[in-house]
C-alpha cells in the first residue's frame, strides 16, 4: 500500500530545500540499491570526464573572429529558433519517469466503522492480557482517531492506509501492519501523530497476546481481501 | 593499466580498502621520496551482503603481543595441525575444533576469498541500544511543531526494544521522567552551572554506582544487571506517553527581551545527557541526539552573549582573536566529547537555524564520537526531515545501518609501522611494536575507538615503511596489514570484522615503474586531502595550501617525465594524470578555503569530508558535472567554464549541493513552452532527464543535499560558476561570441595557469 510520490520541499523555510520522497519510495530505493552494483559501477553519475590532453587542459577554443560590436557580442550567437523536433530517442538515462501516486484514485470510500470496529475488537482481545492502563490509553487514541475521521480531518491516503492496516491486522500480518503504520507516520505525521501510537501499540499487544481466535473472521476477511489486493495491483503491497 | 584499475576496484569491493600505493617501496628512504605517504582508506563495515557472518570465535596467534587473527595469508601445516602467523611467524597449534582440517576441508578464514570475514561472538549480556533526545525549545512555533512531529515519527523507526530518554532545554534544563502512568515529572536544572557526573547522578537519584571506565578495554561487558532508570525506558513500554509528552512540548516560557537572543543552555543540557548515560550505561551503544535551533547563550559552553547587537563570531573575529567565548566553549565541548567517547557513546548534532548555531565550538562532540552533524535552515524542511529519517535507515536484510562501540586495531608486517588515522575516532593509546614515532593524524597507537559508525564511514590510515635502505626485502616478498574491528551490531550482537590484505614490495630504484603503475591517484588525492584538512583544523591554517603545493611539485618532480628547464616537455603517466587537477580543486574547496563560509559551515563541510568513502570524498573535492543535450546520451564533462554551453543542461553534484543549470538556449526554449507541445516531446524528455538523475542521488545521499534549479543568468548559477575551472574569464575576452563556454568573472587562477606554473617549478633545476 505504501505510497510512491515525490513532493517539493519547503522553500519558504529552507533555502534550496530538496524534494521530499515518500516512505514507500525510499524503501523501494533502498531495496533496489544493490550495493554490489553500486560499488562496481559506482552508480551512473560518478564518472568523470577524462582529462583532455596529458594534463587536463581542455581543448583550446577554436580561432574566433574578432568580436563584433557590443550589441552583437551580447546577442550572439543567435540561438536556434526551435529545439529539434522529436525524432530520435529521448536522451534520458532512466528508462521510466518517476513513479507518481498511484492506486489512490481507484479507492472507494470506506467508513470509519470499517476501520474502528476491527481495531476495537482487537483491543477487547488485548484487555485479557494487557494492563488496563495500556488498554485505556489505546482506547483514548482510538477515540481521537474516530473524532478526526468523522470531522473530515484525515486525508484519503491516511483513511485508505488505515483500512489496509486493519485488514492486515485481522489477518495477523503483524509485520505488514507495522510497516503501514510506519509509512503513515513518516508520510502523514501531522495527521496521525496524536493517535497512531495507539494503533502501533495495539499491533504490538495483539502480536504478543496468545493467538486470538480470529480464525473465523480471518476466513471472511480473506475472501473479502482478495479482490481488494488485486485491485491495488503489484507493487502496492508493503515491502516487508 | 586496466588490470590495475580492476585490481583496485576488486579490493575495494571485497575488503573496503584503497591504498595510495599498491606496490610498496621497500625502504624507508625510498618511501619518503614517493611524496604521497603509504596509506589507505578503510571502510571498516563496508556493506557485504554476500558475506554471511560466521558463528564462531576467531582463532588468534598465541604470542601475547601479536594476537593476529588466523587468515588466508598464514602458512598452514595440515598434517601437524599447525599454522604460522604471517606477522610474527609464531607457530600455533590449531584449537581442537579444527582437528578435521585438511587441504580440501578448510575453514572459511583460510580461503583466499575470505580476506574479509565477520565473526559473531557472544560475550556478556546483550544491552539494548539507547537513544537520548536532547531538545532545544527556544524555537519558533513552526519549527518546534515540525521538530516535535519528526521526533514522534522517529519513535516508530527505532528498534522496538531500544531505550529512550528525553531532555529539553531553554533557559533551564529539564530531564523528563518517563513512566507509563499519566503524570509526567521532570527534574529541572539551572542552565548556568556545570555539574559533575557525580552531582548529576546524585541529583537524579541514580542509585547505581558509576562503573569505572576501563581504558583500552572498551568492549568489556559489564557484569552488573541493567538498572532500569526512570529516565531511560524501553520504547515499547512508554511510546504512548512519550508521544504525548513530545506533543505537549511548549516553547521555552521564559520571556525574551526585544533585541536579545533567548537564553539557551546547550552546554549544560549536553553535560547532563552525557552524565546520565555515563552513570547508567557505560560501554553500551547509545546515541545522544541534540536538536538545536540557535547558539548556546548562557552557562558553560556559551558561544555568544544574548544581546543581538553582538553578532556571533566570524572568521574575521577569529583571525583577529576577537571571539570572546570560542576557546572556553570549545574546551567545554571537547571535554564532554572525550568523556562521551570514553563511555562508548556518540553525540549527533542536528542544528537548524538561519544564523550560526555554534557548530564550530561543538564540532568535537560529533567528530570524536562518530556522531552525525546536520546543518539546515529550519526543522520544517525536507532537508532536515529526510536526513533525520535516514539516520534510521535499514539495509536489505532489514538491519539498521548503524553500529556502535567499535574498536579498530591495525597490525602490520615488521617492515611497516602505523603513523596514525584520520576519521571520526579517538586514540586508545595502545602502544605496540607496530606503532611509529612519526605521527600522521591521530597517532601513537595501533587501536582507535569509533563510538558510532555506519557502512560507509571511512577512515584514513597512514603507514610508515621502516625497512632500512641497506636491508632490502627479498624479491617477491609481500607486506601485510590486518584490520580487526570489534563492534556492536544494531541487532545487539557483538561482532568482529577481520580484513587481511597484502601488497608486493618493490625496489624503488630498479622497479620504479611498477610502483608508479600501481599508484591509486584517487585514493592518494583523498588521503592527502584528509591530511590537509586535518592540518588546517589543528595547527597550520593557511600554511596548508603551501604544504599541499610543495607536495604536488615534489610528486611531479619525482614522477613526471621532462627535460630539465623545459616546461613544454613535461608529461605525467596515466596513473598520475588526474592528480594535479584534484589538488587544484582541493585548493579551491570549502575544506581549505574559509572565504565565503561561516565558521559553522566550514566545520560542517570538514566534518562530512573526514568520514565519507572514496567516491563521495572525490565528489567533494572535485564536483561531478554531467551534460545533457540533443547530441547524445548524458555524458560527464570537464568541470570547466568551457562546458557551460547554451544548448546544454548541466547537472553538478558537489555532495552538499545538486545544481541543475539550463544553458541560455535551453532556458529560452523552456520559456517559450516548447516542452508542452506534442511535436517537441523530446525537449520535454531532455528537461526531465537531469531531474530524474538528480532524484537518484537525492534518494540515497546522507545528509540530504540542497537542490538548486537554475538557468543561464540566474542568480543561483553562481553555485556552478564558482566551482568550474575559470578557463575563460573577463580578461580573456577573445572567446566572447563563440560557442566555447561562459566567461567567469574572477581573479582566481585557472587550471591552465596552475598547470603551467606547476610544470615550470617541477622541471626547474633550481628547486
Amino acid at each position: 500500500m505504501a505510497e510512491l510520490y515525490v513532493k517539493p520541499g519547503n522553500p519558504e523555510r529552507g533555502w534550496n530545500d530538496p524534494p521530499q520522497f515518500s516512505y514507500g519510495l525510499q524503501r523501494q530505493r533502498a531495496a533496489a540499491a544493490d550495493p554490489k552494483a553500486a560499488g562496481a559501477k559506482r552508480g551512473p553519475l560518478t564518472r568523470r570526464a577524462a582529462a583532455a590532453g596529458d594534463e587536463a587542459r581542455p581543448p583550446p577554443p577554436p580561432p574566433s573572429p574578432p568580436p563584433h560590436g557590443p550589441e552583437s557580442a551580447l546577442s550572439s550567437p543567435a540561438p536556434p529558433a526551435f529545439p529539434p523536433k522529436s525524432a530520435g530517442l529521448p536522451p534520458s538515462t532512466l528508462p521510466d519517469p518517476p513513479l507518481k501516486t498511484n492506486a489512490l484514485e481507484a479507492e472507494e470510500e470506506c467508513g470509519v466503522e470499517d476501520v474502528l470496529s476491527p481495531l476495537n475488537e482487537a483491543l477487547d482481545h488485548c484487555r485479557e492480557s494487557a494492563r488496563k492502563q495500556v488498554c485505556d490509553d489505546i482506547s483514548k487514541r482510538l477515540v481521537t482517531l474516530e473524532q478526526m475521521w468523522t470531522q473530515g480531518r484525515l486525508s484519503a491516503p491516511v483513511r485508505r492506509g488505515m483500512r489496509i492496516l486493519t485488514e492486515e491486522l485481522k489477518c495477523q500480518h503483524w509485520d505488514a501492519a507495522d510497516e503501514i503504520h510506519r509509512s503513515l507516520m513518516v508520510d502523514h505525521i501531522n495527521e496521525v501523530s496524536q493517535w497512531m501510537v495507539g494503533v502501533k501499540r495495539l499491533i504490538a499487544e495483539t502480536r504478543k497476546s496468545p493467538t486470538v481466535d480470529l480464525a473465523l473472521e480471518e476466513q471472511e476477511v480473506g475472501t473479502q481481501l482478495e479482490p481488494e489486493h488485486q485491485r491495488l495491483g503489484p507493487g502496492t503491497l508493503p515491502a516487508i | 593499466m586496466a588490470t590495475y584499475l580492476e585490481f583496485i576496484q576488486q579490493n575495494e569491493e571485497r575488503d573496503g580498502v584503497r591504498f595510495s600505493w599498491n606496490v610498496w617501496p621497500s625502504s624507508r628512504l625510498e618511501a619518503t621520496r614517493m611524496v604521497v605517504p603509504l596509506a589507505c582508506l578503510l571502510t571498516p563495515l563496508k556493506e557485504r551482503l554476500d558475506l554471511p557472518p560466521v558463528q564462531y570465535e576467531p582463532v588468534l596467534c598465541s604470542r601475547p603481543t601479536c594476537k593476529t587473527v588466523l587468515n588466508p595469508l598464514c602458512q598452514v601445516d595440515y598434517r601437524a595441525k599447525l599454522w604460522a602467523c604471517n606477522f610474527c611467524f609464531q607457530r600455533n597449534q590449531f584449537p581442537p575444533a579444527y582437528a578435521g582440517i585438511s587441504e580440501t576441508n578448510q575453514p572459511a578464514e583460510l580461503m583466499p576469498q575470505f580476506s574479509t570475514i565477520e565473526y559473531i561472538v557472544q560475550r556478556g549480556p546483550q544491552t539494548p541500544l539507547i537513544f537520548l533526545y536532547v531538545v532545544d525549545t527556544c524555537l519558533e512555533e513552526e519549527d518546534l511543531q515540525a521538530l516535535k512531529e519528526s521526533l514522534q515519527m522517529s519513535l516508530s523507526l527505532l528498534p522496538p526494544d531500544a531505550l529512550v530518554g528525553l531532555i529539553t532545554f531553554g533557559r533551564m534544563v529539564q530531564v523528563h521522567e518517563l513512566s507509563c502512568e499519566g503524570i509526567s515529572k521532570s527534574y529541572v536544572f539551572r542552565g548556568t552551572k556545570d555539574l559533575t557526573a557525580k552531582q548529576i547522578q546524585d541529583m537524579l537519584g541514580l542509585t547505581r554506582p558509576a562503573a569505572p571506565v576501563q581504558q583500552g578495554r572498551p568492549f568489556q561487558p559489564h557484569e552488573q544487571p541493567l538498572v532500569s532508570s526512570r529516565f531511560l525506558q524501553p520504547i515499547h513500554k512508554i511510546d504512548m506517553n512519550l508521544t504525548d509528552l513530545l506533543g505537549e512540548l511548549q516553547r521555552d516560557p521564559w520571556p525574551v527581551i526585544q533585541g536579545n537572543r533567548p537564553l539557551r543552555s546547550t552546554g549544560v543540557a549536553l553535560s547532563i545527557a552525557v552524565g546520565l548515560l555515563e552513570g547508567t550505561f557505560p560501554n553500551t551503544g547509545a546515541r545522544i541526539m541534540l536538536f538545536t535551533g540557535g547558539p548556546p547563550t548562557q552557562g558553560p559552553g556559551m558561544v555568544v552573549g544574548d544581546e543581538l547587537k553582538t553578532p556571533i563570531r566570524s572568521w574575521h573575529d577569529i583571525e583577529k582573536d576577537n571571539a570572546r567565548f570560542m576557546k572556553k566553549a570549545m574546551k567545554h565541548y571537547e571535554t564532554l566529547a572525550n568523556r562521551t567517547a570514553a563511555n562508548g557513546h556518540c553525540i549527533d548534532i542536528y542544528a537548524c537555524a538561519l544564523d550560526q548555531t555554534g557548530l564550530l565550538e561543538m564540532k568535537c562532540c560529533a567528530n570524536l564520537t562518530g556522531g552525525h552533524m546536520v546543518m539546515g535552515d529550519s526543522f520544517n524542511t525536507s532537508l532536515f526531515k529526510q536526513t533525520f529519517q535516514r539516520v534510521f535507515s535499514k539495509d536489505l536484510s532489514g538491519e539498521f545501518r548503524m553500529a556502535f562501540g567499535a574498536t579498530l586495531e591495525v597490525k602490520t608486517s615488521r617492515e611497516l609501522k602505523i603513523a596514525g588515522a584520520i576519521g571520526p575516532c579517538i586514540s586508545l593509546n595502545a602502544k605496540g611494536p607496530c606503532v611509529s614515532e612519526n605521527e600522521l593524524g591521530v597517532g601513537g597507537t595501533c587501536q582507535w575507538k569509533i563510538c558510532s559508525l555506519d557502512p560507509t564511514m571511512t577512515l584514513a590510515i597512514y603507514f610508515e615503511v621502516v625497512n632500512q635502505h641497506n636491508a632490502p626485502i627479498p624479491q617477491g616478498g609481500r607486506g601485510a596489514v590486518q584490520f580487526v574491528t570489534h563492534y556492536q551490531h544494531s541487532s545487539m550482537q557483538r561482532r568482529i570484522r577481520v580484513t587481511t590484505v597484502a601488497r608486493n614490495w618493490a625496489d624503488a630504484q630498479s622497479q620504479l615503474q611498477h610502483i608508479e603503475a600501481a599508484f591509486d591517484q584517487e585514493a592518494a588525492a583523498v588521503l592527502m586531502a584528509r591530511l590537509g584538512v586535518y592540518r588546517a583544523e589543528s595547527e597550520e591554517g593557511p600554511d596548508v595550501l603551501r604544504w599541499l603545493d610543495r607536495q604536488l611539485i615534489r610528486l611531479c618532480q619525482k614522477f613526471g617525465q621532462y627535460n630539465k628547464d623545459d616546461p613544454n616537455s613535461f608529461r605525467l603517466s596515466d596513473s598520475f594524470s588526474l592528480y594535479p587537477q584534484f589538488m587544484f580543486h582541493l585548493r579551491r574547496s570549502p575544506f581549505l578555503q574559509v572565504f565565503n563560509n561561516s565558521p559553522d559551515e566550514s566545520s560542517y563541510y570538514r566534518h562530512n569530508f573526514a568520514r565519507q568513502d572514496l567516491t563521495q570524498s572525490l565528489i567533494m573535492i572535485q564536483p561531478i558535472l554531467y551534460s545533457y543535450s540533443f547530441y547524445g546520451p548524458p555524458e560527464p564533462v570537464l568541470l570547466d567554464s568551457s562546458s557551460i554551453l547554451a544548448d546544454r543542461i548541466l547537472l553538478m553534484d558537489t555532495f552538499f549541493q545538486l545544481v541543475i543549470y539550463l544553458g541560455e538556449t535551453i532556458a529560452q526554449w523552456r520559456k517559450a513552452g516548447y516542452q508542452d507541445m506534442p511535436e517537441y516531446e523530446n525537449f520535454k524528455h531532455l528537461l526531465q532527464a537531469p531531474l530524474d538523475d538528480a532524484q537518484e542521488i537525492l534518494q540515497t545521499r546522507f545528509p540530504m543535499p540542497r537542490y538548486i534549479n537554475t538557468e543561464h543568468g540566474g542568480s543561483q548559477a553562481r553555485f556552478l560558476l564558482s566551482k568550474v575551472n575559470p578557463s575563460q574569464t573577463h580578461n580573456s575576452l577573445y572567446a566572447w561570441g563563440q560557442e566555447s563556454g561562459a566567461p567567469i568573472l574572477t581573479d582566481d587562477v585557472s587550471l591552465q595557469v596552475f598547470m603551467d606554473h606547476l610544470k615550470k617549478l617541477a622541471v626547474s633545476s633550481a628547486s
